[in-house]
């Protein structure tokens, strides 16, 4: 209750941000997506407990849904959009038909393989996402007379995503599917005693978060105006989504959230303040993190209060 | 009118091992079954097949006289099949409520309505005190009590215990004895695999017993333990069914 008031706090905070820092707007929107995309990694790698290194991929088609529906066939950004979450969830759906039965390493391995693969058919299959040149984003159908290409609007449209999938993930986590979701993580067979699913379960979990991802690269790619296959499917934007949200807490509505402030805020600082240390003292600081905090900077406050509250109340 | 849970001709085999040897056996609502034997008699591997967690080689198993025998444990658990585990497993990162929350769920998805299954659950094994515990803290009595709870807010038909009571000290092995006496009143039909004599003795209304995948006494309690088959069996594995 108390950790919903914050958040609306920060949300309405989150709404003057422009006024205040209008020349710090490109920072913010990276900030907001990555936190997106974080708790949207989350539903599966957290909450599912099923860990992906390849969500670059639904950036990747959700960008790329986005602009080749935009330039070619003038179709709107926001039907692009949701095509590339369908063509997501529809990615995910047979992905983890095929490698759900793999257990452990094997399914994080595979998630990687695919994202490779789907980077080298964007450079390969030039006809349809011009290879290696790269697509722009230059012209898009104004909703309500916005322009999508000014940074103010770019970060409003960042922020409502963030709000939404941090707000379903939240909703999630107190039902049915929460609980079946961590019933999954926790103890397959047990679950299966409970009358779950596993496979079920996981691809729910997988094509939700594959698609909520895809509307996060969509805004991404608006945001970048300009896609290029390496930059895209790019093995460590895959690895900082799930280290965003290891780093914040799994399986936590929040945890991914607070891991994007403190990685993109602690990067800034540091490239400011270190120079050439930086990228040292960072690796540093992920390093202590998970030394101290291995269940994230949420997830072992959260561990902690669960048992102090138990123990407040078994006192009397 | 059909018995609660029949097996007929169960077979399960690894490789060149035959576990378990052409078992039959059927149940009624309210009786408790007790199956009991030396260690690597096949009881679990029985038990196993049975809910859907290993491979049967021929055989056939009916709820209630529907042929379940294809289907896969989570179906058989929503039909009403409950089972707990001989190795306790709690979904450790959940709360003692979380955890029998999640069964509940399964006829419930309202939050609420599963909440208040979640609690007679916990009532009934006698773990509602500890609800907001983390279950990861539980110790090994309350971690037993717990995993009959999970297993009774599913509401089953036919609940599988498998060595629930091994470990007990004896207060706590009087009190679950008296839980699952309880539980029968409803007409809940009890399959339990069990080395300790004294549940076994207080509870069982048909005991059968196993040796190396194969029947080799059925009857009360008082029959099975005075057959002199089964005081071979025991001590030819120096395993004495009285001392457990």
């Amino acid at each position: 209750m108390r950790s919903g008031i914050f958040l609306a706090g920060l949300f309405i905070a989150a709404l003057f941000y422009p006024l205040i820092f209008p020349n710090l707007l490109s920072i913010a929107i990276y900030f907001l997506l990555l936190a997106g995309w974080a708790t949207s990694w989350d539903i599966l790698g957290g909450w599912a407990g099923q860990v992906s290194l390849g969500h670059a991929a639904f950036v990747g088609v959700g960008s790329y849904a986005l602009a080749i529906l935009a330039g070619r066939y003038g179709i709107a950004p926001w039907w692009g959009a949701l095509a590339g979450m369908a063509l997501s969830a529809a990615l995910a759906w047979v992905w983890g038909l095929v490698t759900f039965r793999l257990r452990g390493p094997y399914f994080t391995l595979s998630t990687i393989a695919i994202a490779e693969i789907l980077r080298l058919v964007a450079i390969e299959e030039a006809w349809l996402t011009q290879g290696a040149e790269g697509i722009f984003i230059f012209s898009l159908k104004s909703p309500f007379g916005f322009d999508l290409f000014d940074r103010q609007v770019e970060y409003y449209t960042a922020l409502l995503y963030l709000a939404a999938v941090v707000g379903l993930v939240a909703w999630l986590a107190r039902g049915k599917l929460g609980y079946q979701m961590r019933a999954v993580r926790e103890d397959e067979n047990s679950s299966q005693a409970a009358g779950i699913d596993p496979t079920r379960i996981k691809l729910i979990a997988f094509m939700l978060s594959g698609a909520l991802t895809a509307l996060g690269g969509a805004i991404y790619g608006v945001y970048l105006s300009y896609l290029e296959p390496h930059d895209i499917f790019f093995l460590p934007l895959s690895v900082q989504i799930a280290l965003t949200a290891i780093i914040g807490g799994r399986g936590t509505p929040f945890g991914p959230l607070a891991g994007a402030f403190l990685l993109v805020v602690a990067a800034e600082v540091f490239r400011n303040a270190f120079a050439e240390a930086n990228l040292l003292i960072y690796g540093v600081l992920i390093v202590l993190v998970v030394i101290f905090l291995p269940r994230g900077l949420i997830g072992s406050w959260q561990h902690r209060a669960v048992r102090r509250r138990y123990a407040r109340s078994a006192r009397g | 009118m059909h018995a609660a849970l029949e097996a007929e001709g169960i077979v399960v085999q690894f490789g060149g091992l035959v576990a378990v040897n052409d078992i039959t056996l059927s149940l009624d609502e309210g009786e408790i079954f007790g199956l009991i034997g030396p260690n690597g008699a096949g009881k679990t591997t029985l038990f196993n097949a049975l809910t859907g967690y290993a491979p049967m080689r021929r055989g056939k198993v009916s709820l209630f006289g529907e042929d379940i025998t294809q289907l896969p444990a989570f179906v058989r658990a929503r039909l009403g099949i409950g089972r707990t585990f001989q190795i306790e497993r709690p979904f450790e990162e959940l709360t003692v409520l979380e955890n029998v929350l999640i069964p509940a769920f399964l006829h419930r998805a309202r939050r609420s309505d599963a909440e208040r299954v979640a609690w007679d659950a916990l009532e009934q094994a006698g773990i509602a005190d500890r609800a907001h515990q983390p279950s990861a803290d539980l110790n090994l009595a309350r971690r037993r009590r717990l995993e009959l709870a999970k297993a009774l807010s599913l509401k089953p038909k036919v609940l599988f215990l498998d060595e629930l009571m091994a470990g007990l000290n004896p207060p706590a092995l009087a009190e679950m004895i008296g839980f699952v006496r309880t539980l029968t009143k409803s007409g809940l039909a009890v399959l339990m695999v069990e080395h300790i004599m004294k549940a076994v003795v207080e509870l069982c209304d048909h005991v059968m017993v196993l040796a190396s995948g194969e029947r080799i006494a059925e009857g009360s309690p008082e029959q099975v333990t005075n057959d002199p088959k089964v005081i071979e069996a025991y001590l030819g594995d120096s395993d004495e069914p009285g001392d457990r």
